[in-house]
């Protein structure tokens, strides 16, 4: 199968590979994995506190060209959106960016997912940070 | 879902059961007329009635075997009249088919496949579906495979990524190595662990299938629980048999 140019400039060239201190209140970790092929994606995102806007993003996959290329167009695409705003990233746009063939849906499904659970731990933190912050040092 | 798939499988089977011999009329079983003896025109059944088998996962192999030798060699076209007939075309398809449900019947993890498959279990779809249904409800999904499996099979990467690394530069670090060998032991065993579970719930599947039989009413809910155990197990299986492989390919040449 062969790739598009698209897919292999972000494989070649992955964009914010790397991770960022998951204990961080302002980080938020997805780590998901595609039950299909075994691939596991960890993409993690550091939200300013007071504007809700995803100022860095960082990923890992371990797993084929087209996760790899999803997962990078994923950090670019949702560093300077808000929180609600990257929530509306679906993966048929990384899908159609990417020209991924119909084999490769999954892939960037788990782009998807990765940032949908980026997400959600970094919202759950903010709930239980709340009442803590008090009597935090 | 699955109990619609059920109904067609079961009407197909006694549909079939019920037909005739195109040449004497008598009844047929799946592959020759059980009067004359002729070889059948293929008739669209599962892989376990093709068998005469019921949609059952805990199967006796070696039986099996016999059977496949039996109608392979029942089938084998030359035996089938003329060269060009109709009845040697049949032999052929029949042939084929043989192999296919054979192949698929025998492998214990195919099997399994194969029976959900019937049961309109959807393997590649599930990720995409859950996904689906978390953007419509903004609740994060939920992920098929246990978080702490993930971790496991992240960290792990991470450490064979880095033995990559250290054997292009040529500099082995052996406490690693020995560290990666323990992981895979480990990981070789929950391999072995999760068949022992598959086979725990094949027990179960059978179960279902045996009540069904004696004319009870098995409730769909009951069928999806115990197919839904299955997908589960077989995800988890996905997930360590990758990592064995990579931690094979990487250790390679090392130690
Ligand atoms: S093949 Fe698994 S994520 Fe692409």
């Amino acid at each position: 199968m062969s790739y598009s140019d698209k897919v292999i400039d972000h494989y070649n060239h992955p964009r914010n590979v790397g991770s960022m201190d998951k204990s961080s209140p302002d980080v938020g970790t997805g780590l998901v994995g595609a039950p299909e092929c075994g691939d596991v994606m960890k993409l993690q995102i550091k939200v300013n506190r007071d504007t809700n806007v995803i100022e860095e993003a960082k990923f890992k996959t371990f797993g084929c060209g087209s996760a790899i290329a999803s997962s990078s167009l994923a950090t670019e695409w949702v560093k300077g959106k808000t929180v609600d705003e990257a929530l509306t990233i679906k993966n048929m746009d990384i899908v159609k960016e990417l020209s991924l063939p119909p084999v490769k849906i999954h892939c960037s499904v788990l782009a998807e997912d990765a940032i949908r659970a980026a997400i959600g731990d970094w919202k759950k933190k903010q709930e239980s940070a709340k009442p803590v912050a008090a009597e935090a040092k | 879902m699955s109990k619609s798939t059920v109904s067609t499988i079961a009407a197909a089977r006694t549909h079939d059961a019920a037909e005739s011999c195109w040449s004497c009329g008598a009844m047929r079983v799946a592959q020759f007329c059980g009067a004359c003896g002729k070889v059948q025109p293929p008739a669209p059944v599962d892989y376990f009635s093709f068998f005469g088998l019921p949609p059952k996962l805990n199967l006796d192999v070696a039986t099996l075997e016999k059977e496949f030798y039996e109608l392979s060699r029942k089938l084998h076209p030359d035996l089938n009249a003329r060269a060009g007939s109709k009845e040697q075309e049949w032999s052929l398809e029949q042939s084929s088919r043989l192999n296919d449900a054979y192949r698929t019947l025998k492998d214990p993890i195919k099997r399994t496949q194969y029976l959900l498959h019937l049961e309109g279990v959807q393997l590649e779809e599930q990720s995409k579906s859950a996904t689906e249904k978390a953007r419509a409800t903004g609740e994060v999904k939920k992920q098929i495979v246990p978080p702490d499996l993930l971790e496991e099979v992240f960290e792990l990467n991470m450490q064979l990524e880095e033995l990559r690394m250290e054997k292009k530069t040529g500099e082995d670090d052996p406490a690693l190595i020995a560290e990666i060998e323990k992981h895979k032991a480990a990981l070789e065993q929950k391999y072995e662990a999760l068949f022992q579970e598959l086979q725990s719930y094949w027990k179960s599947w059978d179960g279902l299938i045996e009540r069904e039989q004696a004319g009870q009413a098995v409730p769909a809910g009951e069928r999806k629980q115990a197919l839904d155990k299955m997908v589960d197990v077989l995800n988890r299986r996905n997930y360590i048999r990758n990592l064995v492989r990579d931690v094979n390919e990487a250790l390679e040449g090392s130690s």
